[in-house]
């Protein structure tokens, strides 16, 4: 038996809107820990990790690991179902084909019910190392949406540079170029308005900007987002999710000449 | 685009094309001998070509060369544009250009659709005002390394005059090159090599064998233009939904490909996704991340031990 009430049902809403342009399946990996999904879009160039403690939840039941199933279709047609201030409960039976999802009005005078089909979805799950990021560069998630949404007009890629000096973000093509600069800020009032950088190494990586612009589909789950980079290594972009999850987008540099490309290979 | 609306008639062809027809691809060369008094005199020469636009068939570039001298003969030829005249016109003019091959020398290059197709569709485009640009570059340096006195040079213009007449003049410098709109009504010497051309190309069409089976294909295609509803029909008749149409036929144009995707079958390509990711040099992210455990501390469920498994002991949530 797997039971999962989420008090804040628009949680979902955002999660699903965030990945649905991304990915087409997602598995559910319930256990007594949480719920985790691991999914990769159907190049495998990027991959979206999210992790949901069971502490957000009330209640939050898993008798045994459970791996549910979905197609996002589906659920972003159920979902789409539930008020904002909804709140949503999940059930799975042991043994069926079928999720549940009940939907509950903040006075209890609404419920409505739900229940999609599961999918037998093969996914082969990576191993994501830990890693000891060269700079982690903590901004305002709207902010980094309006950079990419406006770099984008200019090209396909954007190259991120972390200096001791701030982050650049700058972009070139056909019709022109054009640079980004944050500088680390602690004097404004509200913390989500700040940008802070942690710089162990300065780093300069290029990335697709498509992509990005799907990562930033996520921007209303969390008021700042946090990019983790290092040299040669995937870019992490890191949503949370209230103080009991996250939503991370890990997404490889592009590689400019042969070399570099032969080093990044395992 | 009055072109060869006769050329279905069944008659043998003033001009020899047998060693074109008898292998329908890639560039075909045909020229009279040279004359030797162009050898020693001064020359002028016309280009122009025949079978442009057409959907269907080879494009002919023809050129012809006299002593300057000769002008005044040439002229009393009383050569025309190609497609004023008609076939018959078409053909005696080129019985006389034949007869006076001693000052007359003439040159033609067909350039068969296969080869159109090919250029225009490799992954390198060569358009066709580059493909014809460089065939009458090619026919005049023929021309001369044929040891023909050239010194003028009037072609029929393809794309904007002026930059065609920069390119030949940087080309050919020692060359008085005129190049003009309509250069095949003004010039007799153009005149001519536009009646060569004319008159291969419609043998090319009377000859035509079907490289794909003879008895496939009805020789009715019309003028082979696509304003015509007799080219149009036996176009459609002849598609294939896979293979598509036979070698006659210039893929590479528009109302060619467009029939070919509302009628042909749809061919679905899988690398394509995969080269879309591969252009934008992005690399997949598994590159970066191991496969994890399968049965590790990941968030996959652990397998049951055998001792349940065996005994099918499996864990329920309710009690009946």
């Amino acid at each position: 038996m797997f039971e999962a009430r989420l008090i804040q049902g628009s949680v979902l809403k955002k999660m699903i809107d965030a990945i649905k342009d991304i990915v087409t399946d997602i598995n559910l990996d319930c256990s007594s820990t949480g719920i985790s999904v691991q999914a990769m879009d159907s190049g495998h160039v990027c991959l979206v990790l999210i992790e949901l403690g069971s502490d957000g939840f009330e209640p939050y039941r898993c008798d045994r690991n459970i791996t549910l199933g979905l197609g996002l279709k589906a659920l972003s047609v159920v979902v789409r179902c539930a008020n904002n201030d909804d709140s949503i409960t999940i059930k799975a039976q042991e043994g069926t084909d079928n999720i549940n999802f009940v939907f509950e009005s903040p006075n209890g005078e609404k419920t409505s019910q739900f229940e999609i089909k599961l999918m037998d979805i093969d996914s082969e799950h990576l191993g994501i190392p830990d890693t000891e990021y060269d700079s982690v560069v903590k901004m305002p998630s709207h902010e980094f949406q309006r950079i990419c949404r406006d770099m984008s007009q200019l090209g396909d890629s954007i190259v991120v540079a972390c200096t001791k000096d701030g982050i650049q973000f700058s972009a070139s093509g056909d019709m022109g170029s054009g640079k980004i600069n944050l500088r680390q800020s602690s004097l404004v009032d509200k913390e989500e308005d700040q940008i802070n950088i942690e710089l162990n190494d300065p780093v300069h990586l290029t990335f697709a900007l498509r992509y990005l612009n799907y990562f930033t589909k996520a921007t209303p789950l969390s008021p700042t987002v946090t990019l983790s980079l290092k040299a040669e290594s995937p870019l992490c972009v890191t949503y949370p999710i209230g103080d009991f999850g996250s939503m991370k987008f890990f997404l490889a540099p592009k590689i400019d000449d042969e070399d570099t490309a032969a080093a990044t290979q395992e | 685009m009055a072109e060869g609306q006769e050329t279905q008639e069944k008659k043998s062809s003033v001009v020899d094309v047998s060693g074109f027809i008898d292998s329908p691809l890639g560039v075909h060369n045909l020229q009279s001998a040279v004359p030797t008094i162009t050898c020693q005199d001064e020359c002028l020469m016309g280009i122009d070509e025949a079978g442009r636009g057409p959907v269907l068939g080879p494009m002919v570039y023809g050129i012809s060369y006299c002593p300057i001298t000769k002008t005044k003969d040439l002229e009393k030829l009383k050569f025309a544009d190609s497609k004023v005249l008609s076939v018959s016109q078409r053909e005696d003019l080129y019985h006389t250009i034949t007869e006076c091959n001693e000052w007359l020398g003439w040159k033609a290059c067909i350039l068969s659709p296969n080869y159109l197709s090919n250029c225009m569709l490799r992954r390198s485009k060569y358009n066709l005002n580059s493909i014809s640009h460089d065939t009458a570059i090619d026919l005049i340096r023929k021309v001369l390394s044929d040891g023909v006195k050239l010194t003028e040079v009037y072609v029929d213009t393809v794309g904007k005059p002026e930059s065609y007449q920069s390119k030949l003049e940087s080309i050919f410098p020692q060359l008085k090159v005129t190049v003009t709109k309509k250069a095949d009504s003004l010039f007799p010497i153009v005149s001519a090599a536009s009646i060569c051309a004319k008159v291969i190309r419609d043998a090319c069409l009377t000859e035509w064998k079907f490289t794909e089976g003879d008895d496939c294909y009805s020789k009715s295609f019309g003028c082979g233009y696509t304003s015509d509803t007799t080219t149009i029909n036996w176009m459609k008749d002849c598609i294939d939904p896979v293979f598509g149409f036979p070698t006659l036929v210039r893929f590479s144009w528009s109302t060619a490909s467009k029939m070919l995707e509302s009628n042909g079958l749809l061919v679905k390509w899988p690398d394509d996704d995969e080269d879309e990711e591969q252009k934008a040099n992005c690399p997949k992210i598994s590159l970066f991340f191991g496969k994890a455990k399968t049965n590790g501390d990941g968030p996959k469920p652990a397998k049951r031990h055998r001792y349940f498994e065996e005994r099918k002991l499996e864990a329920v949530d309710h009690f009946i």
